[in-house]
């Protein structure tokens, strides 16, 4: 018969499980690379702010309307995606997680659905704003540029739309992996 | 070292074993998947440390930090599987013969596994000898909840490595 204090008293005494020399060393360096991360997080987000507004600004998009909807249709539904992922990350991280583990678990399984939401209503209104401003775009495009480099910006839009579309597709799926396997922890 | 940085590497010293211990239960005794995750847990602790109000003990709070970063790896990594690749397994490698403590943890291991996530995380901090008042604290659980769940686990991993 196998005695439950005994078996206590060898998890107890269990070997190696001491902090190696390197073991605070590597727990500071994720704690510096962390910190990294988060100021890169930062300036990516800003960045891309800052380039779409060059840019608005450098092809004078705001003389006619047509570009001008077009634009900000296009690089408006990008911006939003992107403080979407920078918002959900953030509030993955708030997640504190040093309440106890019933509050956790109902604080994740409500973050997934969140982001179930996110993923079937407003992704697919964010590609279809993009898509809506590329197609206003497209009659400049080909009134300003030669028909080969027309075809060129045509042809790799579908492919960055299927590629990008792949990808979502791929992060959605893992997500609803993760919900399905949390909501079924017991 | 600030005042901040003394008090985390003295709760670090303090805790880590405890710590590597309880995440060895959830990766099976693979020691270096347990420290890598007992490293995540400490950055954790670090970045949570300014909200600890001292409501409960520390030790829960680390304990707290601990299952539900486990509970979060395990969320990427379910379910656990052991990845051996097939180039590591060679003709060469004989095992060493293994004690009857070593095949006893392997065993304990094989069927903590086994238990459902609750009952898991509760039997690691009984057999760390947490007091069950504790637990329904760390679990978010009633202390008469834990109480009987904590008998019915007992039973079933006593069982399990019985059988073997």
């Amino acid at each position: 018969m196998v005695d439950f204090n005994a078996l206590q008293s060898q998890w107890k005494n269990q070997k190696n499980l001491e902090p190696g020399d390197d073991d605070y060393e590597l727990v500071t360096k994720r704690l510096k690379q962390l910190r990294q991360d988060q100021w890169i997080t930062k300036l990516v987000l800003f960045g891309t702010l800052v380039v779409l507004a060059f840019f608005f600004i450098y092809v004078s998009a705001f003389k006619n309307s047509t570009m001008t909807i077009g634009l900000s249709l296009m690089m408006g539904s990008l911006a939003l995606r992107i403080l979407i992922e920078f918002y959900s990350t953030k509030k993955l991280k708030s997640i504190g997680t040093f309440v106890s583990v019933h509050v956790f678990k109902a604080k994740l399984v409500n973050y997934y659905k969140a982001r179930t939401k996110t993923h079937y209503v407003v992704s697919p209104l964010i590609v279809m704003a993009y898509i809506a401003g590329f197609m206003m775009m497209l009659p400049l495009f080909k009134m300003n540029l030669s028909p080969g480099f027309y075809l060129y910006i045509v042809i790799s839009a579908i492919v960055v739309l299927l590629v990008l579309g792949a990808f979502i597709l791929k992060k959605v799926r893992q997500e609803l992996r993760d919900l399905k396997t949390l909501q079924q922890l017991e | 070292m600030n005042p901040k940085e003394k008090q985390f590497k003295k709760a670090y010293e303090a805790n880590f074993t405890k710590v590597m211990r309880l995440c060895m239960g959830y990766v099976e005794g693979e020691n270096a998947m347990a420290r890598d995750l007992t490293q995540e847990v400490f950055v954790k602790v670090w970045e949570s440390m300014h909200k600890f109000r001292g409501e409960s003990s520390f030790d829960t709070w680390i304990y707290r930090i601990a299952i539900n970063t486990c509970l979060l790896n395990l969320r990427k990594n379910k379910p656990f599987v052991k990845n051996y690749k097939v180039e590591e397994v060679t003709a060469l490698e004989i095992p060493e013969p293994e004690t009857d403590k070593a095949q006893m943890l392997k065993q304990m291991y094989a069927c903590i596994n086994k238990l459902s996530e609750t009952n898991r995380a509760i039997i690691l901090l009984e057999l760390e000898g947490m007091p069950q008042k504790s637990i329904a604290e760390v679990m978010g659980i009633r202390h008469e909840a834990v109480r009987t769940r904590i008998h019915r686990i007992k039973n079933e991993l006593t069982k399990c490595i019985q059988d073997g």
